[in-house]
């Protein structure tokens, strides 16, 4: 073992060629993850307040649709934002759009499931109630079943960002020079330490993630879902 | 019909690449249960010498990317092996079955499967621990008065019960082993994702290659969704029907 490959390309891994380049390596990896992890969070509690609000054909299609996303590979759905999204929008779309948009669908798609959970795990007689007072069903959505169901949801929030943070890796088979791209050029340019190098890039991958996973129990341990 | 879909050579690449799909997570869906289910077993148990070793796997794998994974089974641990085995392993060796002969499978499928079933199995040892933990404490307490060893309190009482309780998750589990397959592309083997990104190359014609593929995960999800309904409603969950 030599680790003085990681130390030599230290600057590389974590900020790939920047500043005399684009943005790449960890720091591109962090950007993907937060960008997908906002959107596919947004995306979520749209269409997962929208499954709770529909009812019969609409619900139905929502189901299939949602469904879709969660029963293909990642690496389909970049294959297939690659190639449609600059046939959609009419410009070329560069392979860090490309990757967000297919890991915010499909966490979105996700946790829409999730948070529909969340606002049928209340009971039925807080609606009932928030009807009693006058409030009509967004009002008694937003004033009422949200502020107790978020924080139920809150640990599958942060579950499904571990998964993302994960997921980013795959922008490497479009050739986005994030965390896990970064890593092979190095080892390919090497030639001689690919375990040094793939050991290193996944203590950096474990950081992430181990970090996210302590808030989430930590979070849940606060709401009282305690988990582990 | 098809002919004007995709050439019969292509179409037969893509069912090359299913096949290797459906064969690859169907034996890593089988090794990573038989895995899953000791690291469980590790995990729960009361002597830290076992569990504290299987909560370190748990944490590593589950944290890791398993492109970063395979990556480093595929390039990383055949830097490390012995030159005779890395040889050993890389010749193709013949075993004739009588039935049909089993041919050597590629380092990229050993490596493939390899990286996949640690990944799967430390998914499966949490589902299967959180059906462990839905067992009533009560079940175990009866057992135990009825003069059950603790095996056999495990074997048939917590088991059989746990199993049901983690069967609808565990073929979740499945279900990722199918797409998760799609990532051994990245060292190099033919599946289904692979096929299609061929096809797609050679042709020019995305939408049917990506449709085909796309269409032939979906309904292989589909599949497993189903056999699922069928086995839930065979044995339902404790506490489902009464």
């Amino acid at each position: 073992m030599d680790f003085s490959v990681i130390a030599n390309n230290f600057g590389y891994f974590m900020l790939g060629a920047w500043p005399n380049g684009p943005l790449g390596g960890a720091a591109l990896t962090l950007v993907l993850s937060v960008v997908s992890a906002i959107a596919s969070g947004v995306l979520g509690l749209v269409f997962g307040i929208a499954l709770a609000m529909t009812r019969g054909a609409a619900h139905s299609v929502l189901l299939l649709g949602l469904g879709f996303f969660r029963a293909i590979p990642v690496i389909m759905l970049i294959f297939w934002t690659y190639f449609l999204l600059p046939i959609l929008f009419g410009i070329d779309v560069p392979g860090t759009g490309t990757v967000v948009v297919a890991l915010s669908l499909i966490g979105g798609s996700y946790l829409a499931h999730s948070v529909h959970a969340g606002i049928a795990s209340l009971p039925p007689g807080q609606w009932q109630a928030a009807a009693a007072l006058g409030l009509s069903r967004g009002q008694a959505l937003r004033l009422v079943i949200l502020p107790q169901a978020l924080p139920i949801m809150v640990p599958s929030f942060i579950n499904q960002w571990v998964a993302l943070v994960k997921d980013t890796s795959l922008a490497y088979v479009i050739g986005v020079g994030e965390l896990s791209f970064v890593a092979t050029q190095v080892s390919n340019r090497e030639m001689v330490y690919p375990t040094e190098i793939f050991l290193f890039v996944a203590l950096v991958y474990f950081i992430f993630c181990s970090t996210l996973e302590l808030c989430a129990n930590r979070v849940a341990r606060r709401f009282g879902t305690v988990e582990g | 019909m098809l002919d004007e879909l995709l050439a019969p050579k292509y179409l037969g690449w893509l069912i090359g690449g299913f096949g290797v799909t459906l064969l690859l997570s169907a034996l890593v869906s089988v090794a990573a249960s038989v895995l899953g289910l000791g690291l469980c077993l590790a995990r729960v148990a009361h002597s830290p010498l076992w569990s504290w070793p299987a909560r370190a796997w748990l944490s590593v794998f589950r944290n890791t990317p398993l492109l970063v994974q395979l990556f480093f089974w595929y390039f990383g641990a055949s830097a490390l092996m012995p030159e005779n085995l890395l040889i050993w392993l890389n010749t193709p060796h013949e075993w004739d079955l009588k039935l049909f002969g089993v041919r050597w499978p590629s380092f990229e499928y050993l490596a493939g499967f390899f990286g996949l079933t640690l990944y799967t199995a430390a998914f499966i040892a949490e589902e299967f621990r959180s059906g462990v933990r839905g067992v009533p404490a009560g079940q175990v307490a009866a057992a135990q008065a009825l003069g059950f060893t603790p095996l056999q309190v495990w074997l048939n009482v917590v088991m059989p019960q746990a199993f049901r309780i983690s069967l609808p998750p565990l073929l979740g589990q499945y279900m990722n082993a199918v797409k998760n397959s799609s990532l051994t592309m990245a060292i190099g083997l033919a599946e289904l994702s692979y096929a299609s990104r061929q096809v797609e190359t050679e042709t020019f014609k995305t939408f049917q290659a990506f449709g085909i593929a796309t269409t032939l995960y979906i309904a292989t999800i589909i599949v497993i969704e189903l056999a699922g309904q069928w086995l839930q409603r065979r044995k339902p969950a404790p506490g489902a029907s009464h």
